[in-house]
C-alpha cells in the first residue's frame, strides 16, 4: 500500500465524492482531488500527477466510460488505474467498462471493506506486473 | 364506478405503459382524483413522464419528490435509514461514513439518476421532502434523522428545496404530480394508523438484515 498516492474521484453528486473522499481516507489514502464528470476530469489528469481514478458511470457532459475511453485513448494516461464506481449492474455495463479497459468495477452502495479490496487489488496487480 | 368516472377514465385512454425498471410498483385507475396512480411502498421508487399521480403513506420514511420543472418529468422515493444503533456490526463498526448516509444517498441518487435518464436536466431539478414523523413505537427519533439527512442531501447537492413538511407525531399520505409538481399531503391520525407503523417496523428490520452492498467480481 502507498498511502501516498494521488487520486481522483469523478462523481457527480457531492455526497457521493464525499463518501468515497472519507471512506479512502479511512483506508489511508489522503491525497484525494474530486471533479464532478469527466469534462473537468480529463483536464486534471492531464496537467496532474495522478496515480488513481475513480469514476461514476453516469454522469452529465462526459460520462465515465467515454472518460475511461479518452484516458485509454491518451499516450500519457494509458496505464493509470481505473476503477468505476456505479449502480449499473447489468452485465452489458459491466462487460462494456471492461472491453475499455476498465481495472475494477464495484456497484453501489459498497462497504468500506469493497472498497478496500478493490483498492488493493488494482495496486496488487500493478505491483506483479 | 359510476357514469361520469367512467366517461373521464376512457377520456384518458388506457393506462400508460410503466418505464423500464418499474413494472413492479402497483399502478392503477384512481377514480378520485381521475388519474392514473403508482402506489410506493417502503423501499420503492418509482418515475414517470405521463402525468400519473405517485402516491404513498409515511410514518417515519421520507419522500422526496423531485421533478425536472421545465420538462415535467419527475418521481418519487419513500426510504428510511438503517437504524445507526441496531446496525453498527461487522465492517460498517469502524467506518465513520456509516450504512445510514450509504443507504440514503443511494435512495436519492437512483431516482435523480432515473429523473435525468428520461431526460430531466439537474440544473431544473426541484425538490418536496415529506414525511420524517414520530411513530415507531421505538425510543429513538428514527422519523427526525431521516428528515435531517434528506434536507442535509438537498443542500449538499445544491438542489432547490421547493417545499417541506416533516417531523411532527402523525404518518401522511402524499399524492404527487410530478408533470405539475402538485403535491396533496394529509395528516393522519396517529393511533388509527397501526398499519403504516407495522410495515415500517417491518421495513426497518429488513434494512438491517440485508447488507447495504452488492458487488460484482469480474477482475
Amino acid at each position: 500500500m502507498r498511502p501516498d498516492i494521488n487520486i481522483l474521484v469523478v462523481d457527480d453528486f457531492s455526497m457521493m465524492r464525499r463518501i468515497i473522499r472519507k471512506l479512502l481516507r479511512e483506508l489511508g489514502y489522503m491525497n484525494v482531488a474530486e471533479a464532478e464528470d469527466g469534462n473537468t476530469a480529463l483536464p486534471m489528469l492531464e496537467s496532474g500527477d495522478f496515480d488513481f481514478l475513480i469514476t461514476d458511470w453516469d454522469m452529465p457532459g462526459m460520462a465515465g466510460i467515454e472518460l475511461l475511453r479518452a484516458v485509454r485513448d491518451d499516450p500519457e494516461l494509458s496505464d493509470l488505474p481505473v476503477l468505476m464506481v456505479t449502480s449499473e449492474s447489468r452485465r452489458e455495463y459491466v462487460l462494456a467498462a471492461e472491453a475499455a479497459g476498465v481495472d475494477g468495477y464495484m456497484v453501489k452502495p459498497f462497504t468500506l471493506d469493497a472498497l478496500r479490496d478493490h483498492v488493493d487489488r488494482v495496486f496488487g496487480s500493478l505491483a506483479v506486473a | 364506478m359510476s357514469a361520469e368516472l367512467q366517461k373521464n377514465k376512457e377520456s384518458c385512454g388506457d393506462q400508460p405503459p410503466a418505464i423500464v425498471g418499474f413494472e413492479h410498483i402497483n399502478r392503477y385507475w384512481d377514480p378520485q382524483n381521475s388519474v392514473f396512480a403508482a402506489k410506493l411502498l417502503p423501499g420503492e421508487y418509482y418515475v414517470s413522464t405521463t402525468g400519473e399521480m405517485i402516491t404513498t403513506v409515511l410514518g417515519s420514511c421520507i419522500s422526496a419528490c423531485i421533478r425536472d420543472k421545465v420538462f415535467g418529468i419527475g418521481g418519487m422515493n419513500h426510504f428510511m435509514l438503517p437504524d445507526h444503533a441496531e446496525n453498527q456490526n461487522g465492517s460498517w463498526e469502524n467506518t465513520k461514513v456509516n450504512a445510514a448516509t450509504r443507504y440514503g444517498n443511494y435512495a436519492m441518487e437512483h431516482l435523480i439518476n432515473d429523473i435525468l435518464k428520461q431526460g430531466g436536466r439537474r440544473d431544473n431539478l426541484e425538490v418536496k421532502l415529506f414525511g420524517g414523523g414520530q411513530v415507531l413505537r421505538i425510543a429513538t427519533n428514527i422519523g427526525g434523522k431521516n428528515a435531517q439527512f434528506a434536507e442535509s442531501y438537498v443542500r449538499m447537492e445544491g438542489l432547490t428545496l421547493a417545499a417541506i413538511d416533516v417531523e411532527g407525531p402523525y404518518p401522511r399520505k402524499v399524492n404527487y404530480f410530478p408533470a405539475t409538481g402538485r403535491v396533496r399531503v394529509k395528516k393522519l391520525e396517529p393511533l388509527h394508523n397501526d398499519t403504516v407503523v407495522s410495515r415500517e417496523e417491518k421495513y426497518l428490520h429488513s434494512l438491517v438484515e440485508t447488507p447495504v452492498e452488492t458487488e460484482i467480481d469480474l477482475f
